[in-house]
C-alpha cells in the first residue's frame, strides 16, 4: 500500500513538472498598455511606479497561489524577503504593497474589470478578456 | 647649569645615564614618530573599516530609499548614520546629481576623504540608482589619532624614565660603587708595606677584578723596586764610606778636575803632596790644575783635552825648584761628562832608585867613569845627534896604557887598580862638561869629545894629558911609577859618518901609535910618522 502511494507520488511529481507553465503579467484587454519590460514590471509591483506606461494609475495585484513563484521569477526573491521589503515601507508610507487577491479567478475578474489593475496568472489560464504584457519564464 | 656640567663631569653614573638617556630619548622620539604615524594610519584604517561597515549596514535600506525615491526613509537612514560620532554629514543624491537628502550640514572634507558608495536597485544589482556620500568627522578622527599618539607617547616616556632609572641604579650599583670603594681603599692602602688591594666581592672575575689585579701587580713591582732601591742605597752608602775611608787615609793623592781644569776635590794625601792647606775649601776656591802641576805649561792644553778620547793618561812631573826635586806620577781618567778623576803618587823614591840603578849600570865601579855599556849608549846618542846635525864633528879618542900588565904582575892588582883610578881622575879633569869618558875594560879608555872637529883642539888636550902622565904615580907601597899611553883618534863627521866605523878607525890609529913607539897619539888616517 505504502509502495503504491509512493509510486503514485513519484508519478504525480513527474507528471506535474511539464504542467508548470510560465507566468503571464496581464492587464485588461484594450486598456491601451502594449508591452511592459521586466524593469517596468519590477517598478510597478515593487511600488516604485504608481502609473502605467499609458498614464493610468497602476494597481498591482498579488494572488496567493502564484505569489511565491511570481516573485521568484520577477526579482529572484522569496516571500520572506518580499514581506521584509514591504514591512520597511509600511511605517514611512512611501509605498504600499500590491493588493492581495485570494484566487486566480478573483484576480481574473478584477483585472478584467479594472483598466488600472495589473495582475499575473499562469499563462495557460489567460482568457480573451485579458492582455498579456510580459511573460516571465521560470 | 655649570653645577650640572660639573656633576656630569665628575659622576660616572650620571654621565653614563645622561648619555644612555639621550640615546634612548633620540631613539624614543624616532620610535614615537614612527609609532604615531603607524597608529594614525591604523586609526584611519579602523575608521574607514567602521565607515564601510556602517555603509554596508545601511546599504539595503538605502537601496530601497533610492528605489522608491523615498525621502523619509532616506532621512531616517541619514539620521541613523549621523548618530555615529564619526559621521559628520550624509548626502544621498541620484546619479544625475539630484539631492535626495542632505543631513549634518555642508560637506567639509576634501573629496578624496569622502566615503561614497554607489547604491543600486534592490532588485537589480546591475543598475545603480544613486550614491550615498558620508563625510567623516575629521575632528573626531584627529581626536582619536591624537589620543592614540598620546597613549603611545606616554608609554614610551614612562619606558624611558624607567630605563633611565634602572640604568642609574645598575651603573651605581655595579660600576660606580665598586670603583669608588676601590678608590677609597687604594687611598688608604700602604703600598710600600706590600699591602694588597682587595677586589670588591662579586667583582673578582670581571674587569674591576682585572683592574685590582693590575694594581696589585703594579704594587708588587713598586715594592720590589723600592726594596732594590733600598738595597742599592745601603750598598752605595757602604761603598761611599769605604771610598771615603780610602780617600781620607790612603797615601795616594786623589783628586777631581772639572771641565775648566780646576781642582774641585782633593784628599789629604794630595794636599800634602802639593802642599795645599788642609782647611782650604776647594769647592769654593778651586785651584787650577795646570798651574799646580805644571807651572811651566809644558803640556800646554787643559787636562780635559789631555784625556780626550775617553782614555786615561799617565805622566810624571817634577815638582819644586829645590834639589832633589820631587817626582809625582799623575793618572787622569774620565769620570763622567765634565769631570776627571786623578790619582797622584809620590814617585820620588822610585825615581831616585831608578836613576841610581841606571847610573850604576853605566858606571865603571873601579874608576867611577862610564863603562862599556855607558859608552855604547853615549855613542849611540852621539850618532843620532850627528845624523841630525851633520855639520858638527866629534872626536873619538881611544887610549891604551903601555905595559900595564907588567904593573899588575910586578906590583899586584891593587897597584894596577890604583893606577887606573889615577889616570881616570886625570882624564875626568881634562874634560868639559859635555864630554864623556869611559873605561872599556882592562887599561883601555875612551873619550868622546863633543863638537870637537879640529885636530889642534884634540892635540892640545892630549898633550896636556900625556904631559900630566910624566908625573910619577905613588903607590901605597911607596914606589912611584910612570906609565905611558898609546892614543888613537878618529873624527866623526870628518873621517867617517858612522860611529862604529869611527871606533874602528880610532882603534886602528891607536895601534898605529903603539907601532910608532908608544906614549904618543895618532889620528886617522895615520899620518906619515904612524
Amino acid at each position: 500500500m505504502i509502495r503504491v502511494r509512493a509510486c503514485l507520488l513519484i508519478a504525480l511529481l513527474t507528471l506535474a513538472l511539464p504542467a508548470m507553465a510560465d507566468i503571464a503579467i496581464v492587464v485588461k484587454a484594450g486598456s491601451g498598455v502594449g508591452q511592459l519590460t521586466r524593469s517596468d514590471a519590477v517598478n510597478i509591483f515593487m511600488g516604485r511606479y504608481r502609473k502605467l506606461p499609458n498614464g493610468n494609475p497602476a494597481l498591482p495585484l498579488d494572488v496567493a497561489a502564484l505569489k511565491a513563484r511570481f516573485y521568484r521569477a520577477l526579482v529572484n526573491k522569496n516571500l520572506a524577503e518580499i514581506n521584509a521589503y514591504w514591512a520597511r515601507l509600511v511605517f514611512s508610507g512611501e509605498a504600499s504593497p500590491p493588493q492581495q487577491v485570494a484566487t486566480a479567478a478573483e484576480m481574473r475578474q478584477l483585472v478584467a474589470h479594472n483598466p488600472s489593475a495589473v495582475g499575473y496568472l499562469d499563462s495557460r489560464e489567460v482568457g480573451d478578456d485579458l492582455h498579456v504584457v510580459l511573460i516571465l519564464n521560470e | 647649569m655649570s653645577r650640572l656640567l660639573t656633576l656630569l663631569h665628575t659622576r660616572l653614573a650620571l654621565r653614563t645615564t645622561a648619555i644612555i638617556l639621550l640615546i634612548v630619548g633620540l631613539l624614543g622620539v624616532a620610535f614615537l614618530l614612527l609609532a604615531v604615524h603607524f597608529r594614525a594610519q591604523s586609526v584611519h584604517r579602523e575608521q574607514q573599516a567602521r565607515l564601510e561597515g556602517l555603509l554596508t549596514t545601511v546599504e539595503r535600506t538605502a537601496q530601497i530609499a533610492c528605489f522608491l525615491n523615498g525621502e523619509e526613509l532616506a532621512q531616517e537612514l541619514a539620521d541613523g548614520l549621523l548618530s555615529n560620532d564619526i559621521v559628520h554629514a550624509v548626502r544621498i543624491e541620484s546619479l544625475d546629481g539630484k539631492l535626495l537628502v542632505g543631513r549634518g550640514g555642508p560637506i567639509e572634507s576634501p573629496s578624496d576623504a569622502l566615503f561614497t558608495r554607489e547604491i543600486s536597485s534592490p532588485f537589480d544589482a546591475e543598475t545603480p540608482l544613486c550614491r550615498l556620500i558620508i563625510d567623516p568627522d575629521q575632528r573626531y578622527i584627529d581626536g582619536l589619532v591624537g589620543q592614540a599618539s598620546r597613549f603611545v607617547g606616554g608609554a614610551l616616556l614612562l619606558q624611558l624614565l624607567g630605563i633611565g632609572f634602572c640604568v642609574v641604579l645598575v651603573v651605581v650599583r655595579y660600576v660606580t660603587r665598586p670603583i669608588t670603594g676601590l678608590s677609597q681603599r687604594l687611598r688608604a692602602l700602604e703600598a710600600e708595606t706590600g699591602q694588597k688591594l682587595q677586589a670588591p666581592r662579586g667583582n673578582r672575575d670581571d674587569e674591576i677584578g682585572q683592574l685590582v689585579n693590575s694594581v696589585n701587580a703594579m704594587i708588587d713591582n713598586l715594592v720590589q723596586s723600592l726594596d732594590a732601591e733600598r738595597c742599592l742605597r745601603l750598598e752605595r752608602e757602604v761603598e761611599e764610606r769605604r771610598y771615603r775611608a780610602i780617600f781620607d787615609n790612603v797615601e795616594t793623592g786623589i783628586f777631581e778636575v772639572d771641565d775648566d781644569g780646576a781642582i774641585r776635590v782633593a784628599n789629604p794625601a794630595f794636599r800634602r803632596l802639593f802642599k795645599l792647606p788642609a782647611k782650604r775649601d776647594l769647592n769654593r776656591h778651586p785651584i787650577d790644575f795646570a798651574t799646580l802641576v805644571d807651572p811651566e805649561g809644558s803640556f800646554g792644553a787643559s787636562p780635559t783635552t789631555v784625556v780626550a778620547g775617553g782614555r786615561g793618561q799617565q805622566w810624571e812631573v817634577a815638582l819644586g825648584d829645590e834639589e832633589p826635586r820631587r817626582w809625582v806620577s799623575l793618572v787622569l781618567n774620565p769620570l763622567e761628562a765634565g769631570r776627571l778623576q786623578g790619582v797622584a803618587h809620590d814617585v820620588t823614591a822610585r825615581k831616585r832608585a831608578a836613576d841610581a840603578a841606571e847610573q850604576l849600570a853605566v858606571t865603571d865601579p873601579l874608576t867611577g867613569l862610564g863603562n862599556r855599556r855607558g859608552f855604547d849608549r853615549r855613542l849611540a846618542v852621539m850618532g843620532r845627534h850627528h845624523r841630525l846635525y851633520p855639520d858638527r864633528c866629534h872626536a873619538l879618542v881611544l887610549l891604551d896604557f903601555d905595559h900595564f900588565k907588567q904593573i899588575n904582575d910586578t906590583h899586584g892588582h891593587h897597584a894596577g887598580d890604583r893606577v887606573l883610578r889615577h889616570v881616570g881622575g886625570e882624564l875626568a879633569v881634562l874634560l868639559r862638561q859635555r864630554d864623556y869618558v869611559a873605561r872599556l875594560g882592562g887599561d883601555e879608555f875612551v873619550l868622546l869629545l863633543e863638537g870637537c872637529g879640529q885636530r889642534d883642539e884634540v892635540e892640545a888636550l892630549l898633550a896636556r894629558f900625556v904631559a900630566g902622565l910624566q908625573t910619577p904615580i905613588e903607590l901605597e907601597s911607596g914606589v912611584a911609577i910612570t906609565i905611558g899611553v898609546s892614543i888613537g883618534v878618529a873624527l866623526l863627521g870628518v873621517d867617517t859618518e858612522e860611529p862604529q866605523e869611527a871606533l874602528l878607525l880610532a882603534d886602528r890609529a891607536m895601534y898605529a901609535a903603539k907601532r910608532a913607539g908608544r906614549n904618543t897619539w895618532r889620528f886617522h888616517p895615520t899620518d906619515g910618522n904612524g
